[in-house]
């Protein structure tokens, strides 16, 4: 069903943090794009069509935070996947869409690129 | 009814304890006339205790007594049908901060069945009420703080494993990304204990989540087949304060990255094994593998970093570290036996 590869977005404020990410992303053999915040994520959503996953973290600047954000994502691009990391250990499950999946900051690499993995291939 | 002064039927000493009562107290007649109020109640609420005989309590002051819900509380103590126990209400007076008051009113039980009176005492908690709210906010602000704090150290952590991960993927060396990979597992040890401690309450780490934890990050990072290679965790129900479960993880991580690195490597299956159990004070710490073994003599490598990690760590714990062979295999324990031990001289580690 992909043309090629298949395209994670990752949401994540902190310039370095997010570029550990793309990398983790790249060396799953995906293709990353980045976005500094919620709106930014929006922005990027709403222009191109091949996003198939979104990795974002909760605690950001802007008028949403990863929660929000990932909710807002399942309303509007229900095919959309979404893993959401965060600082704040306790976070329910429950408290995000249906399918997503959270992990705790700091997150193992490999935990996330096999998650990733999985949710990707089930489509 | 009658039109008789009120203080004929009262006996003077149930006056004098009413007058003299250090909770604010009134004492009432059926029709909620004011007989007799304590001193205390005067000073508390600024009423001039001349103005009070025979006045209805809803006339006392500037009438700020004059609560209908109060009233009909009263009404129906006097009765029998309620009774006002620790009910609160607020006393507003112009001018004047609103009080929040604790009211309790029961009649008089004196043996005098015809003339029914109300004794109703009258707690100001104002001050209490403000303090505890306070207190709440303080114990609120504590604990944003607190995950404030937690989410900083998550963040920071997260920085550190993802420079780590990002110089690991682009060295060019095996050895230097061998080492960049062993500092991001030693860095994820010391997060999973944070993350355990955000999620605990007491403080304490539960070594058995703790442990499997860590060897579940561990394998999925270390091991590409899980088929061949595998660790199984035995933990009993010990937890421990969270810089000794620091000292632990870390000796396990180092451990667990020797027995993966150099046990299996001729092997077409292998296992690991962490143990851990306590009676008292005494504990036991022990990974097994059921590898080749470790070489001896002139074979023997040189101890590296994670031997110096582990010889360190266990050193701190007061515990003693022993090597032997498992047959195949090796096992290293490092076991604490109480204070008595505390003498015995470290192996010094080949």
């Amino acid at each position: 069903m992909y043309n090629g590869k298949a395209v994670v977005l990752v949401v994540e404020d902190s310039k370095i943090i997010r570029m550990g990410a793309v990398d983790l992303v790249v060396a799953a053999s995906f293709e990353a794009v980045e976005a500094l915040d919620a709106d930014e994520a929006i922005r990027i959503l709403e222009t191109r069509s091949d996003i198939d996953l979104v990795f974002t973290d909760v605690q950001m600047p802007g008028t949403m935070d990863g929660i929000k954000l990932s909710h807002y994502i399942r309303d509007r691009w229900p095919p959309v996947k979404l893993i959401v990391a965060s600082g704040t250990a306790i976070l329910e499950e429950s408290s995000l869409p249906e399918g997503s999946r959270f992990f705790a900051k700091p997150y193992s690499d490999h935990a996330i690129a096999d998650a990733m993995a999985r949710m990707l291939s089930n489509t | 009814m009658s039109n008789e002064p009120i203080a004929h039927f009262e006996a003077a000493s149930t006056l004098a304890v009413v007058v003299s009562s250090n909770e604010p107290l009134l004492f009432l007649s059926e029709d909620q006339k004011v007989i007799a109020a304590s001193t205390s109640f005067c000073r508390a609420f600024e009423i001039d205790p001349a103005t009070i005989p025979g006045r209805r309590l809803s006339e006392l002051g500037n009438g700020e007594w004059a609560m209908p819900k109060l009233a009909s509380l009263l009404k129906a103590t006097a009765s029998g049908s309620a009774q006002i126990e620790a009910y609160e209400i607020d006393l507003k007076r112009p001018n004047q901060k609103t009080r929040n008051l604790v009211v309790n009113a029961r009649t008089l039980d004196d043996g005098d069945k015809d003339h029914i009176r109300l004794l109703l005492a009258v707690t100001d908690v104002t001050v209490a009420r403000a303090e505890a709210r306070l207190k709440d906010d303080l114990v609120r602000e504590k604990a944003i703080l607190m995950q404030e704090v937690q989410h900083r150290v998550a963040n920071s952590l997260q920085i550190i494993a993802s420079v780590l991960m990002q110089s690991a993927r682009r060295v060019q060396s095996e050895e230097a990304r061998g080492h960049l990979q062993n500092a991001h597992h030693r860095v994820m040890s010391i997060a999973a204990v944070q993350k355990q401690l955000s999620t605990s309450k007491g403080g304490n780490v539960e070594l058995r989540t703790y442990f499997t934890q860590l060897c579940e990050s561990l394998g999925a990072s270390m091991i590409a087949d899980p088929d061949r290679l595998s660790i199984a965790v035995t933990v009993d129900d010990s937890a421990v304060e969270a810089d000794i479960s620091i000292s632990l993880g870390l000796i396990v991580t180092e451990l667990v990255i020797n027995a993966l690195k150099h046990a299996f490597a001729d092997q077409p299956t292998g296992k690991i094994m962490i143990d851990y159990c306590s009676t008292g004070s005494d504990w036991t710490l022990s990974v097994t593998d059921n590898g080749t073994g470790m070489p001896t003599g002139d074979d023997a490598p040189k101890a590296g970093l994670g031997t110096g990690i582990v010889e360190a760590l266990a050193r701190n714990l007061q515990g003693e570290i022993q090597l032997s062979d498992a047959d195949p295999g090796t096992a290293v324990t490092i076991s604490y036996r109480g204070a008595s031990d505390l003498q015995a001289i470290l192996p010094s580690a080949a």
